[in-house]
């Protein structure tokens, strides 16, 4: 049995993958800790490969690196027994009963089949799925999909979880309940999950560290507090007629402002910011109607840190259409 | 006024009734990490859970991998079907008459008969074999393709060479199971029927094995080519569909040019003649064919192996995770 060094469940040394003349993964060395690790970056970034790397199923072109204490390049089969992994698409046999598939998602694991049906059961009721573990599979909603995805991932109590896009198609309800899920997981079972997701919102409620991978390279490798704390400070006004002669306002005064509509934030360089809001609102003649501090969330950093490395992300709000908003 | 009101002098206190909201019933949902410290089986507990998985879910649909009760309905048709010596033999034991006798050379244990049960080409190479194949293979790899559930293997310490041997074992047991257990079956009840001894055993023996091998190079090559096709597809019909146009397809054309050009050379591009070729060979009994013995051979092995690297081909890029 290998032994896990230091703190670290994870820990990979200047790893490189190439595909052919591509290079997917570019010197990548990375210690992850137990706990929560949300794993970011845009299409084509490299985090499919890191998890194919992490589960053994591809090798590695140089490096090294260790999952549990098993090596990636030569204990594969044992680091994929320890390790549960819940993919983005669907993977489940539509023919098959709720319970049966998770069983039989156990005995590929080298359960034996009375264990893993007991198991089935207990992570079927786990992610709420008790009363719809006898029905098919191919009966079951998008939520149902995920939950059941999530229960064949659980059921021999890996070590670490690997969960892509666990809300993918979900609405609000079942989204919750699967982010409750994930925390639950991590906080009462002591498990460590790495969550792939282009939801920030949904990172930063489970994870409490990010990694940020673009075009084969670890960008950022922090907590989510840190990264929050070295985000400028940010005043978030709305204002109500003339966002655009405030605009020009706020720009005259020297402040840094980014506008998002209706909505502006300037940068809290010091006391007299708020003065000078006010001031420029006098000038422009608009109301300002709402005032107050702007927490920056996970999806500002990661636009921030994409802007800064040159690449165009678009955020929540500049993807939501007036279909999408009401018209609003 | 005071009717709208109330009747009150006012000094009492002011109420109202209100609607008030259905209490919900229901159970508490608590949930609750239950961990789990067992042990996880060896290699062969995971391969086994995959034939058990093919296997089994032919006779019960039970817990195991669905098959469409129409397909259930027809393998057990054709496995009927390739008893029906066995009746015959029956009828032929109780009607008596000597060796030689028209039931007794129809159904009776000789070369010709024992070649036939397996290899004959109508009914059982023309009707039963590759539908069956067909049947059995249609979404063996194909099924795991389309819904994804390679994810669910591959996931896990399965390798791929584990899950290709253990489909191919799958479907070979179940090919098995009709073509070579009914052809057993078919021997035995000659023995007991006629009441024959260890002497009968002992002069047909020899034929039999060599019926019985050509019987599993059958069955072996049938899968190879039926998961082959399996593999390159997400379609169970197109899989079935192939298979039984690849089997019928060079038989028709190797036909169409014996009969145009008379040669048999062409022979050795269908499946089934080179399996037959090789089982007259087995069986000692005259070749249908002019071509030597050696070309059908070779062109078997090509078959099994050019399917074979498809195969592993195509399971090799089976995915686990999406970019």
């Amino acid at each position: 049995m290998g032994e896990i060094a230091n703190d670290s469940v994870i820990s990979i040394k200047s790893l490189n993958k190439k595909y052919g003349p591509h290079l997917a993964l570019d010197g990548i060395t990375l210690e992850i800790p137990c706990g929560a690790v949300g794993i970011l970056g845009p299409n084509g970034a490299g985090k499919s490969t890191l998890f194919k790397c992490i589960l053994g199923l591809i090798g590695i072109t140089s490096g090294e690196g260790t999952v549990l204490g098993y090596d990636i390049r030569s204990q594969a089969d044992l680091i994929r027994s320890k390790i549960g992994y819940m993919p983005e698409y669907n993977a489940l046999d539509p023919g098959l009963f709720a319970v049966d598939q998770v069983r039989y998602a156990g005995e590929l694991l080298g359960m034996n089949t009375k264990v893993a049906t007991q198991r089935a059961h207990e992570v079927l009721e786990y992610v709420g799925l008790k009363d719809q573990r006898y029905r098919k599979i191919e009966t079951f909603s998008t939520g149902m999909l995920q939950a059941t995805k999530l229960a064949c991932a659980l059921i021999h109590d890996p070590e670490i979880l690997i969960c892509d896009e666990p809300t993918n198609g979900l609405d609000q309800r079942a989204r919750s309940f699967m982010l409750q899920t994930l925390r639950r997981t991590v906080n009462q079972g002591n498990r460590t999950v790495l969550m792939s997701s282009h939801v920030m919102e949904d990172v930063q409620d489970v994870c409490d560290r990010i990694v940020m991978i673009h075009k084969g390279k670890i960008v950022v490798h922090r907590s989510i507090d840190d990264l929050v704390n070295q985000v400028d400070r940010e005043i978030e006004i709305m204002v109500w007629g003339g966002a655009s002669r405030m605009e020009k306002e706020l720009d005259a005064a020297g402040l840094s402002i980014r506008r998002l509509g209706r909505v502006i934030r300037v940068k809290r360089e010091d006391d007299s910011t708020i003065r000078k809001i006010l001031e420029a609102a006098v000038s422009a003649e608009v109301q300002v109607r709402q005032m107050r501090d702007y927490e920056p969330d996970l999806e500002d950093i990661f636009i921030l840190i994409m802007e800064r490395l040159g690449t165009e992300i678009k955020g929540t709000a500049d993807l939501m259409t007036p279909e999408h908003t009401g018209g609003i | 006024m005071e009717v709208a009101f109330g009747a009150g002098d006012g000094d009492e206190d002011a109420t109202a009734v209100v609607a008030k909201r259905q209490a919900s019933l229901g159970t508490i949902f608590e949930q609750n990490y239950r961990p789990w410290e067992g042990n996880l089986g060896p290699r062969w507990m995971r391969n086994y859970a995959i034939y058990r998985h093919h296997v089994y879910g032919l006779f019960s649909s039970k817990g195991h991998r669905h098959y469409h009760p129409m397909v259930r309905l027809l393998v057990l048709v054709i496995f009927l079907a390739s008893l029906t010596p066995v009746p015959m033999l029956f009828l032929a034991s109780l009607m008596g008459g000597e060796d030689g006798s028209f039931l007794d050379k129809m159904w009776g244990v000789n070369r010709y008969n024992l070649w036939g049960q397996v290899l004959g080409y109508f009914p059982r190479n023309l009707c039963f074999w590759p539908l069956l194949t067909a049947l059995v293979v249609g979404g063996m790899i194909s099924d795991d393709r389309q819904h994804g559930t390679s994810a669910i293997y591959f996931s896990r310490p399965v390798t791929r060479l584990d899950y290709t041997a253990m489909k191919f074992l799958s479907v070979s047991v179940i090919l098995g199971f009709v073509i070579v257990f009914s052809y057993f079956v078919y021997y035995t009840s000659a023995i007991v029927f006629r009441s024959e001894g260890w002497a009968y055993l002992a002069d047909t023996l020899p034929m039999f094995l060599g019926g019985m091998l050509a019987g599993i190079i059958l069955v072996l090559t049938y899968t190879s080519i039926g998961l082959a096709l399996s593999s390159i597809s997400q379609s169970r019909f197109f899989a079935a569909i192939a298979f039984l146009s690849v089997i019928y397809g060079t038989k028709l054309v190797s036909l169409l040019i014996e009969l145009q050009f008379e040669t048999t050379f062409l022979y050795i591009l269908s499946p089934y003649d080179c399996l037959a070729h090789l089982g007259q060979y087995l069986l000692g009994i005259p070749y249908n064919y002019e071509h030597p013995l050696s070309f059908s051979v070779v062109s078997l092995v090509v078959i099994n192996a050019a399917s074979i690297a498809l195969l592993v081909s195509r399971v090799s890029s089976l995915e686990v995770t999406r970019e």
